[in-house]
């Protein structure tokens, strides 16, 4: 029977290490003494992007004093907004059906943008579609439609239909469109290669990969993001609602502009009730249809 | 010593380790052998606080490291250094940074965060590269090394913890024979070299028996043996793996260097 060794130095590692120094610095210069210039870039960048913010800032006017001065008005529209009200039986009926238009719009628009966007991500992948061309063009068109936000969709859409939630829909749809065909064009541009070789090697053609080897690896992914913009949509669909298009923010801006404050904290109360809502919801739906496994939006 | 004090694991109603009980004397090289699912995993990584025993004590020289949090516990981890069958670097860093990770309980934290690395520490990472013959990756990515080259890394990422122990979960688990060899020639360098306990899950049995002083054998959950390697017979054998053991036994692989350099056996 061998006796275990003793207990190990613990630097015997160390004074090894240490007695190679020299010896290492001669072999690997870029390694202990590495050229200065990549941190001196890192701090140039550093620096570069806090004088833009200093200049910014000044460039924009901004204020201390007048945030200071403005303080004591916020205070005022709290005091004015309590206690929260909603008037009285015949408007809360009104607020609850704006606030399921507003769910409706959101609802609607992001299903017809995923419906959309699916064949767009696939056209726009380019390990789907190996056409430089096809790739370019699909991706430049997905950009340029994403470079007009859902609000100024919203006054597109209102000019061409009229007021109303039918143009909140097709705003979001359109905006969401553009965010959707990027999206998940990346998943798929992101995917593990070997299902798909395992699909082709045994004679599948191009449709056969993207059925078996593609959309079983994307569609959780794509059905995570699209939760994710129903829950922000939400939001949206608020916000594009005091241009006109619909739901509770229309509402909401009447009751701003009227200076109805109780009702109008009434308002923000629900909305931020029925998003909280919708977030848990949500994210019991992602976790129970993907399972633990992280998934990224990007 | 290391004293593993009836330790069971479970998970929801099933056992993964079942009333488990070893000590192990510093200096030797452990081999843990079972089918997959016997627990071997469980076991080691609960040794390094990755897991946490459902009832039963390790102690190390009298301490219980189970009831370690904070600062004790991620000293406690730094001195038993794991290695993993997927390597688990961080595929884009480079190797030499995946390598200083192991030096981060060693450095002030600030510095560390800032990448501020000693050149003192900058020579213990290189020296240990160097050893296993990579060190001219040293500035490259680790997710462009090979499979080999990466358990490597890792194994070299363990030794510039200081460790007293090793932990080594299935290492060659993913690597063709010939890195199956490197790999365990380092692990058997470290051990003789350093005087580093080496615990060193293994599927395959010859294996086991060439490089280890000392053989646990799983199942189960359940240590079913525990003896030098000579006391496994085929009975034992087919017991712990049973119609599988012909599978685990055939493709001798020999260390390299002599058979001089063999290690004694080391009774239980």
């Amino acid at each position: 029977m061998k006796p275990a060794s003793p207990p190990a130095p613990p630097d015997v590692l160390r004074t090894q290490a240490l007695q190679q120094r020299p010896a290492l610095a001669v072999a690997y210069p870029q390694i202990f003494a590495p050229s200065p210039w990549r941190r001196l870039l890192t701090l140039a960048i550093i620096a570069g992007a806090l004088g833009l913010m200093i200049f910014a800032v000044w460039q924009l006017d901004f204020s201390w004093s007048r945030i200071w001065g403005g303080i004591g008005k916020l205070g005022d529209f709290v005091t004015h907004m309590f206690p929260p009200s909603y008037g009285n039986e015949a408007r809360l009926v009104l607020y609850l059906k704006a606030l399921g238009e507003t769910l409706a719009i959101a609802f609607l628009g992001t299903l017809l943008a995923a419906i959309f966007a699916f064949p767009m991500g696939f056209l726009a992948a380019s390990n789907v579609v190996a056409n430089r061309l096809v790739h370019i063009l699909s991706r430049r068109f997905l950009d340029s439609i994403r470079a007009v936000d859902t609000l100024i969709w919203a006054l597109i859409w209102i000019n061409v239909v009229g007021l109303g939630p039918f143009a909140g829909v097709l705003a979001i749809m359109t905006s969401d469109f553009g965010a959707f065909g990027k999206l998940f064009s990346e998943a798929l541009e992101n995917l593990d290669r070997k299902a798909g070789e395992g699909v082709t090697s045994s004679g599948g053609n191009a449709l056969h990969r993207i059925r078996f080897a593609l959309i079983p690896q994307v569609i959780p992914i794509f059905f995570s993001q699209v939760l994710y913009y129903f829950e922000s949509n939400t939001r949206s669909a608020t916000i594009i609602g005091i241009v006109g298009a619909g739901g509770i923010g229309s509402v909401l801006s009447e009751r701003i502009r009227e200076n109805e404050w109780p009702e109008v904290a009434f308002l923000v109360l629900l909305i931020l009730l029925i998003v909280a809502i919708i977030d848990q919801v949500s994210s019991r739906l992602r976790l129970s249809f993907i399972g633990q496994r992280n998934v990224t939006f990007s | 010593m290391l004293v593993i004090d009836k330790v069971t694991k479970r998970y929801g109603g099933k056992a993964a380790v079942d009333n488990a009980s070893l000590e192990i004397p510093h200096g030797q090289f452990v081999g843990v052998i079972g089918r997959s699912g016997a627990g071997k995993s469980t076991l080691l990584r609960m040794i390094n606080r990755l897991q946490e025993p459902s009832e039963g004590r390790i102690l190390h020289d009298g301490r219980d490291i189970t009831a370690l949090s904070g600062q004790a516990l991620r000293d406690w981890r730094q001195s038993c250094a794991m290695i993993f069958q997927q390597f688990n670097l961080v595929d884009r860093l480079d190797v030499l940074t995946n390598v200083l990770v192991g030096r981060l309980n060693h450095v002030p934290a600030l510095r560390a965060l800032a990448r501020m690395w000693s050149q003192d520490d900058l020579a213990i990472a290189m020296s240990a590269l160097d050893q296993f013959d990579i060190a001219p990756l040293a500035s490259q990515r680790a997710d462009s090394l090979s499979g080999g080259q990466q358990q490597r890394v890792a194994i070299a990422r363990a030794l510039v913890q200081e460790p007293q122990f090793l932990l080594a979960d299935e290492p060659i688990a993913s690597l063709d024979p010939r890195n199956t060899r490197i790999v365990m020639d380092a692990l058997l360098r470290i051990n003789r070299h350093y005087g580093i306990t080496v615990l060193c899950n293994l599927h395959s049995l010859d294996l086991a028996r060439t490089y280890c002083d000392r053989l646990v054998g799983m199942a189960q959950g359940r240590i079913v043996f525990d003896d030098v390697p000579q006391a496994l017979t085929q009975h034992v054998a087919r017991e712990l793996y049973g119609l599988e053991a012909d599978d685990v036994m055939d493709s001798p692989v020999t260390p390299e260097g002599s058979a001089a350099e063999l290690p004694d056996a080391v009774t239980a």
